[in-house]
């Protein structure tokens, strides 16, 4: 199983070669260079003509851009390995790797309770109605799954913020803490502030994993529930609660682990969407933000954290299931 | 090819079925489980309700579809009434009153208000403004509308005074040929690099392989935002058009691929295509006349289904101001009104371009999962 582990290792980090390539070419390919870009965006802010050009040409030989694109893509993935730095934001006059380092735990942290409370709730639910099968809770819950993997998300969250600010006045739903909260250590309080103000988030992004884990394990446990293990099961006169939750379930878990590399993009463009609505300080807006400016080395990056994250979460799953289910074969 | 098909199979079953003429033709059968679902049956009439309404919004719409009328700006839905009105009056039919508008003398805030001092009778196939049916026919006639003065917007008006209904109506053309386009696309590709990696085997697959999986593991909506931000402001409608088509199929063909690559990976074996390559046939031919009328089917399958993904992505990069712009229109792009939260809150009803959007996903996806069911129907159920 080591080996198998580190196969896929290797060929992550291939793929993570590719995804850089692909990030660095959005960098890339807009007519003009960072530098060109820099120059204007210095003087449409009232910067002297010369002044910019000055500018400009310091960033060009700090950031090598005179130099072959492969040395360029080199010194840019040298950059983050050695020292974490992803390139200059004009917008924020930071290196993206700040930028990259104060959002991106945010966004792990809605991107990760989202997708565990899908996960749970979606295969308690699957679990639910699996036994069910076409009663009046299996066909409630599937149309509810219907709805929620049919509406736009983004509308979604256009509509509860309409809600909440015109029926509720409730304006919190815009950043991640109350004023008071914003730095003050650790702490239940602020914990539970920071729920009240990223709900709106965890909700939506996490109601359309819910109904795709939901549907999988249903189909998953109703393929078990036929087998002939669990004919034995009943056949032994176990009661059938015993049968579902000790012998079918944990045959039926291996496919949704498996699933989980399906489940994490959706989650991902939910989360994305949502916090773009919603203007939540995560990478999402930052990312579109950037796309509108094109401050380049901030859509290039994310494109590449993005493209890691999904990278890893899939390389968990594998793992994990590797872990769980021994029939897996190793080659 | 769908004839093609139906000739190979028949062939098939002449071993089977012993009585001249007692087989069906496997489109009769298809056919005749398809009828049975009744959820695809609903998402073929929704998908087709919108392509109609789509191809037809000039016979929808009450009024000149791009008619500006900055007197008409934000026009609430106006309620459809039947029976008595105000006055006493009975009408036969449906009828609306117009709204009026006040200012508020404080804040300058424009309130509608209903007019229920004179009603206008809704009628059917009336005449009314000059348009031309799919840009050829000169026609005037229109479902419904009512008499000179009297306006009638059941979705109510954009800021510029435009009918939301028969804006969105139109705003299909673009939403669903765009998608379909680009699903055609990936679905051409998918199943050119799937047929050719299962058929081939060996290296070919293996490379094929890598890729489809390098390509798969890519996050969609970030590099689709990125991809689409990166067309230039200047472009024309059609560039735009073309290149937003071609985004999108350069991610969804993946999952056809491997599909389309697991059924001629078990087709390869079987003895129709080695009678075939007996017989001599060239390896295009082998591919095109036997073994791809034989994926055609699940091939049409997951087209239906690849379709709301894009409706989806389309609808929030046009929403972004990053995908489709003005002068063409989507339901997207009809949905940036509300991004303004002022406007939101006065005029909830720009949001209706919602439903359009959710009639269109729900559609696909009954219509694609009832296909699923019927695509085979030699399979026991």
């Amino acid at each position: 199983m080591a080996n198998y582990i580190i196969r896929r290792l290797i060929i992550a980090l291939f793929m993570l070669l590719g995804i850089s390539f692909v990030s660095f070419l959005v960098i890339k390919l807009p007519p003009g260079d960072f530098a060109t870009r820099y120059q204007q965006y210095l003087i449409d802010r009232g910067t002297a003509a010369e002044e910019a050009q000055r500018a400009a040409d310091i960033v060009r030989r700090q950031y090598g851009l005179d130099k072959p694109v492969i040395e360029q893509y080199l010194s840019w993935i040298w950059g983050i390995v050695s020292e974490g730095s992803f390139g200059y934001s004009f917008a924020y006059r930071k290196d993206v790797g700040e930028l990259i380092a104060d959002r991106l735990p945010k966004t792990l942290i809605i991107a990760i309770s989202a997708h565990l409370i899908s996960t749970v709730i979606g295969v308690g639910l699957g679990i639910f109605v699996a036994p069910r099968k076409y009663g009046f809770w299996d066909n409630f819950w599937a149309v509810f799954a219907f709805i929620f993997t049919s509406v736009p998300r983004f509308s979604i969250a256009i509509i509860l913020l309409f809600i909440l600010v015109f029926e509720f006045n409730q304006p919190s739903i815009v950043s991640f803490f109350s004023p008071q909260y914003v730095v003050a250590p650790w702490s239940w309080e602020r914990i539970v502030d920071m729920l009240r103000h990223i709900w709106p988030v965890l909700l939506i992004a996490g109601l359309g994993g819910v109904a795709r884990n939901m549907r999988v394990m249903r189909g998953n446990l109703l393929d078990v529930l036929g087998s002939q293990y669990v004919q034995t099961a009943r056949a032994k006169g176990l009661r059938e609660n015993t049968v579902i939750v000790k012998h079918a379930t944990p045959n039926a878990l291996h496919t949704i682990v498996a699933y989980q590399g399906t489940v994490l993009p959706y989650m991902m463009t939910g989360e994305i969407e949502v916090a773009i609505v919603l203007g939540l300080p995560t990478m999402g807006p930052l990312f579109y933000e950037s796309l509108v400016n094109q401050d380049i080395y901030i859509s290039g990056s994310l494109l590449l954290i993005y493209g890691a994250l999904i990278l890893i979460g899939n390389l968990l799953a594998d793992i994990l299931l590797s872990v769980l289910d021994p029939r897996i074969r190793y080659s | 090819m769908i004839e093609e098909r139906q000739f190979e199979d028949t062939g098939l079953e002449e071993d089977l079925v012993a009585e001249e003429g007692a087989g069906e033709s496997s489109l009769q059968l298809i056919w005749r489980r398809f009828r049975r679902s009744k959820a695809s049956i609903v998402g073929a009439a929704m998908v087709l309700m919108l392509v109609l309404l789509a191809v037809f919004a000039d016979f929808f719409s009450p009024t000149p579809i791009n008619q500006i009328d900055l007197n008409a700006s934000f026009i609430p839905p106006q309620r459809v009434y039947f029976g008595f009105d105000a006055q006493g009056n009975f009408h036969p039919g449906p009828f609306v009153y117009n709204y009026v508008y006040e200012l508020d003398p404080l804040t300058f805030q424009v309130h509608w208000q209903e007019d229920t001092s004179k009603a206008y009778d809704i009628h059917f196939f009336v005449q009314g403004s000059e348009y031309k049916i799919l840009g050829l026919i000169p026609s005037n006639l229109h479902l419904y509308g009512v008499e000179e003065g009297g306006t009638v917007y059941l979705l109510g008006t954009d800021k510029f005074g435009r009918d939301l209904f028969g804006k969105a109506a139109e705003a299909g053309r673009i939403s669903l040929s765009m998608s379909l386009i680009g699903t055609i696309i990936s679905v051409l590709v998918g199943s050119v690099l799937g047929v050719v990696s299962g058929y081939y085997g060996g290296w070919v697959d293996n490379v094929l392989q890598r890729f489809t999986e390098f390509v798969a593991a890519f996050p969609n909506l970030p590099l689709w935002m990125a991809l689409a931000a990166l067309i230039p402001k200047t472009a024309d409608s059609f560039t735009v058009f073309v290149v937003m088509a071609c985004i999108f199929a350069l991610l969804t063909w993946t999952t056809l691929a491997r599909e389309v690559r697991g059924k001629v990976l078990s087709l390869r074996e079987t003895d129709f295509i080695l009678a075939a390559r007996e017989m001599g046939a060239s390896d295009l031919r082998i591919i095109f006349k036997h073994l791809y009328p034989n994926v055609l089917s699940h091939v049409i399958v997951i087209l239906t289904l690849t379709v709301p993904g894009v409706i989806l992505a389309e609808s929030f990069l046009s929403f972004l101001g990053i995908g489709i712009t003005e002068p063409l229109i989507s339901w997207g792009l009809m949905l940036r009104n509300a991004q303004d939260i002022q406007t939101l809150g006065q005029n909830s009803w720009v949001l209706a371009p919602i439903i359009f959007i959710v009639i269109a996903v729900l559609g696909f996806n009954f219509l694609g999962d009832g296909l699923r069911d019927a695509a085979d129907p030699y399979a026991a159920k």
